[in-house]
């Protein structure tokens, strides 16, 4: 009647302040999980920092960085997608979404192409492959790596979420009004700064620190 | 008859079929969901105890085996701690009122509430399931390398069915803490608000920020378990005590979850049924926020004997010690509330009574807990055991009846039997203490918990234990009945049966669809029983009917 | 128009910061470079939420100041116990 998703609010106004405080505290619960995964890094790297650098030198410096490029574009093109929503331009919206939801295609793929490439030099210790590692303090250095593949898949996974609630957005464009369209893009691009915002943080820790 | 064609309409009459039930988005039919099967898993996580408090009769294991003792107590720990005490009040009292209370129509997002439910329902089939399966051994605190390493249960598969309900507790906190901060009715400033509403904001804090700390080191004990990461595994670099870090870093904070609410639910009661204002109404309102912060500060007192260092030992005893004082200024500002009170004694009032005594005396037990000296010496006992139990069942679980006997005509439209309230209670009170004091000796004496045999020296307080249980259990059992019968023979409750002054009372006997026939405004703060017209107000729902 | 400036700028501080922190990381600062890494690392997490997520309000903000008192926290007291 009022043109509210939620019989809660009486003006869309309210309701979009309300989203976007909600989009926040989500955020919050989110950075939490996040810290805590941290955490169990920092806390082993303080114990194997030397094991951790010299294992760290294995990944694919160039390929994490390209990776960090193509996020941070992804990033980009989500924050024009907001400003074209807010200026109503809707089809420049839905191309910008759709170069976002690309790019982070394109992140998962150079990921998966990492993966493929460490896998080969034995440098993944999961479900019964063999470890190959030469340096100093293998035990360790699998241990760097098994956090290492427990870190980018998570973030893996909320990226694939994003994907995929960006998709279904697009594909309800047409039966959604303009207000509704709005507040849906604000909310995702949120979440998606803030998955940005994480590998932000895992890049250096995980490929830089102590090269 | 006429009374009922005057009725204005009711939520609970827009479609009585599965589906108008089970694709709801109205806040109190969802808060009806979780009642029932919260209620399920409360008499499921009861069975368990029963059992173990029936094999500790004796000194000697002859009921049950060893194994099947620990998946006894762990799976007790899991049901009562996830898929009741957590979304115990919150769930359902907190879903229900808390819309009413602030005079809003229902909660900023009712889809993502009944996703909530949902989440839940699909967290407690994975939890179901691992029961079914053969249980969990660890105890509900799947220590490593215990869970990690050696457990054979199905420990994957019941913190999986943790983790999910996690999503559940996140999004109830979300829907609360945006309802609270952004649909308060005019007039409605943050100091007028019903304490209830400030400790569901508080919890809901807490399940914002500390749940997703356990949902991380769930994930880490199945990254651990199914793909051989070693993060908890010493031999592999991993650290095992960062495990207990990250799993208190929620579980001590979960224990204000727990408890907060029904904190809320005793200073709606205690005021109401001896007619004075809440004393001290602000120092009670920030001591429900202190709690929630101050609760992530103490978690390092579960870790006394498990290798921290000594600094950090007497900094978290300290801090322990120092969450005590707004606890202390709740328990001091509701007993002077009863001072000078025109107390009644009727089942909401009994209950809120025994909540004092209880939460008082177990909170007491906490300090001999949080000393580091006497820490040691009743570490791992029944004394623990008992502590948490006066807090978790005689603070929370009591406080819980209170507010669904309080609220139950504003729920149902009916009132139930206040001869069998009164007695339910009382029952419930002599129960619990025959069942719980003497583990306060029995550990005191040196009995370890989480064992399924003992010397024959503990038998006689073990015996007390055990009948107790039994009266426990008739006490929780009467309720069902007496209840599920005023359903439907209740005689009809009016607007507002206790005279009481919250926004949730000034609306219909159950309430209409949209909470308010006019959206209210409020004028002034709450628990004003000081008021003219309302401070000699007696309960009668005789009259009111005789009124009609 | 100033909007996008805005976004733009955004996007080339962020790609400027993390030539920076990859550069620097080729360097040996002695031990600095744990430090200096974490400290782009924020200042990129700041560009985006000003800038990119548009942080303002009151609650907004009330949130992320949650968040930060909350990691402390949980970080400060684990180390300490160990």
């Amino acid at each position: 009647m009022s043109g509210t998703e939620s019989v809660a609010f009486d003006t869309p106004q309210r309701e979009r302040r309300g989203d976007n405080f909600a989009m926040w505290v989500f955020i919050a619960s989110e950075a939490m999980l996040f810290g805590a995964i941290f955490l169990v890094f920092l806390v082993a790297h303080i114990d194997f920092g030397r094991a951790f650098a010299g294992a760290s030198k294995h990944l694919s410096l160039p390929l994490g960085t390209f990776n960090t490029v193509l996020l941070i574009t992804s990033s980009f093109t989500m924050a024009l997608a907001h400003m074209l929503a807010l200026q109503r331009r809707w089809r420049a919206t839905v191309w910008a979404l759709l170069a976002t939801s690309a790019l982070g295609v394109c992140f998962l793929v150079v990921k998966g192409i990492e993966y493929g490439k460490e896998i080969q030099e034995g440098l993944a210790p999961l479900l019964g492959l063999p470890f190959r590692y030469s340096g100093p303090d293998p035990v360790h250095a699998e241990f760097f790596f098994g956090l290492y593949f427990a870190m980018t898949s998570l973030h893996a996974l909320h990226l694939i979420g994003g994907i995929v609630v960006i998709t279904g957005m697009i594909a309800l464009w047409r039966t959604a009004n303009p207000a509704s369209r709005l507040g849906r893009v604000v909310a995702v691009g949120l979440y998606w700064h803030f998955v940005d915002i994480i590998w932000v943080f895992m890049f250096p820790v995980l490929y830089l620190i102590n090269r | 008859m006429s009374t009922e064609a005057l009725r204005p309409s009711s939520y609970l009459g827009e479609g009585a079929g599965p589906a108008a039930w089970l694709l709801t988005t109205d806040h109190k039919r969802v808060a009806w969901l979780y009642l029932v099967s919260l209620t399920a898993f409360f008499f499921l996580g009861g069975a368990f105890a029963v059992l173990m408090r029936v094999e500790l009769a004796t000194p000697a294991g002859d009921l049950v085996s060893d194994d099947t003792y620990n998946r006894l107590f762990s799976l007790h720990g899991i049901i009562m701690v996830w898929f009741f005490l957590v979304p115990s009040i919150p769930a359902t009292l907190g879903n229900f009122l808390l819309p009413l209370m602030i005079g809003a129509r229902d909660l900023a997002f009712p889809r993502l509430n009944l996703a909530s439910w949902y989440v839940f329902i699909l967290g407690s089939a994975f939890a179901l399931a691992s029961v079914l399966a053969g249980g969990v051994d660890t105890g509900w605190t799947f220590y490593t390398p215990l869970s990690t390493l050696y457990a054979n249960g199905f420990v994957s598969m019941a913190a999986l069915g943790v983790f999910i309900v996690g999503f559940s507790t996140i999004m109830t906190g979300i829907n609360f803490i945006v309802t609270i901060h952004t649909l308060r009715a005019p007039g409605l400033t943050w100091f007028r608000l019903p304490i209830f509403v400030w400790t569901m904001y508080a919890t809901a804090l807490v399940m914002v920020l500390a749940t997703p700390v356990l949902a991380a080191s769930l994930i880490l004990i199945v990254l651990e378990r199914l793909f051989g990461i070693g993060i908890f595994n010493p031999a592999l670099g991993g650290d095992p005590l960062l495990f207990q870090h990250l799993f208190w870093f929620y579980s001590h904070p979960a224990v204000y979850i727990m408890i907060l609410p029904g904190m809320g639910v005793v200073s709606e009661v205690l005021p109401c049924f001896s007619r004075r204002p809440l004393f001290g109404y602000k120092a009670v309102a920030l001591s429900s926020m202190a709690i929630a912060v101050f609760g992530f500060l103490v978690w390092g007192h579960h870790m006394f004997v498990s290798g921290q260092s000594a600094y950090a030992g007497v900094l978290f005893s300290f801090l322990s010690f120092c969450v005590a004082i707004p606890s202390a200024i709740k328990v001091f500002n509701w007993s002077l509330t009863l001072r000078k009170g025109e107390i009644t004694f009727e089942t909401p009032m009994l209950y809120a009574l025994f909540f004092l005594a209880l939460f008082t005396f177990g909170g007491l037990a906490g300090l001999f807990l949080a000393a580091l000296a006497i820490d040691v010496h009743v570490h791992d006992t029944y004394f623990v055991v008992a502590h948490f139990h006066y807090i978790m069942v005689g603070g929370m679980v009591t406080a819980y009846m209170a507010g669904l006997h309080f609220w139950w005509p504003k729920l149902t439209g009916r009132m139930y039997s206040e001869t069998w309230g009164r007695i339910a209670a009382t029952v419930t009170f002599l129960g619990f203490n025959l069942t719980f004091f003497p583990q306060f000796v029995l550990g005191f004496l040196g009995m370890p918990r989480r064992y399924h045999t003992y010397p024959p020296e503990f038998q006689f307080w073990h015996i007390l234990s055990s009948a107790g249980a039994v009266v426990l259990a008739v006490g929780y059992l009467m309720p069902l009945l007496y209840l599920g019968w005023s359903l439907f023979r209740g005689a009809r409750a009016p607007a507002n049966p206790w005279r009481a002054t919250g926004l949730e009372w000034q609306t219909a006997s159950p309430p209409p669809p949209h909470n308010f026939e006019t959206m209210p405004v409020v004028t002034r703060p709450a628990y004003a029983y000081d008021m003219k017209g309302l401070k000699h107000e007696r309960f009668s729902p005789h009259r009111e009917e005789a009124a009609q | 128009m100033s909007e996008l400036r805005k976004l733009t700028f955004g996007y080339l501080g962020l790609l400027a910061l993390l030539a920076l922190t990859v550069g620097s990381s080729l360097l040996d600062l002695a031990g600095f470079n744990v430090t200096l890494n974490l400290a782009i690392a924020a200042a990129k997490a700041i560009l985006i939420s000003l800038l990119f997520m548009h942080l303002t309000g009151t609650l907004p903000r009330l949130a992320v100041a949650a968040t930060g008192l909350w990691l402390v926290i949980l970080f400060g007291l684990t180390l300490i116990g160990r």
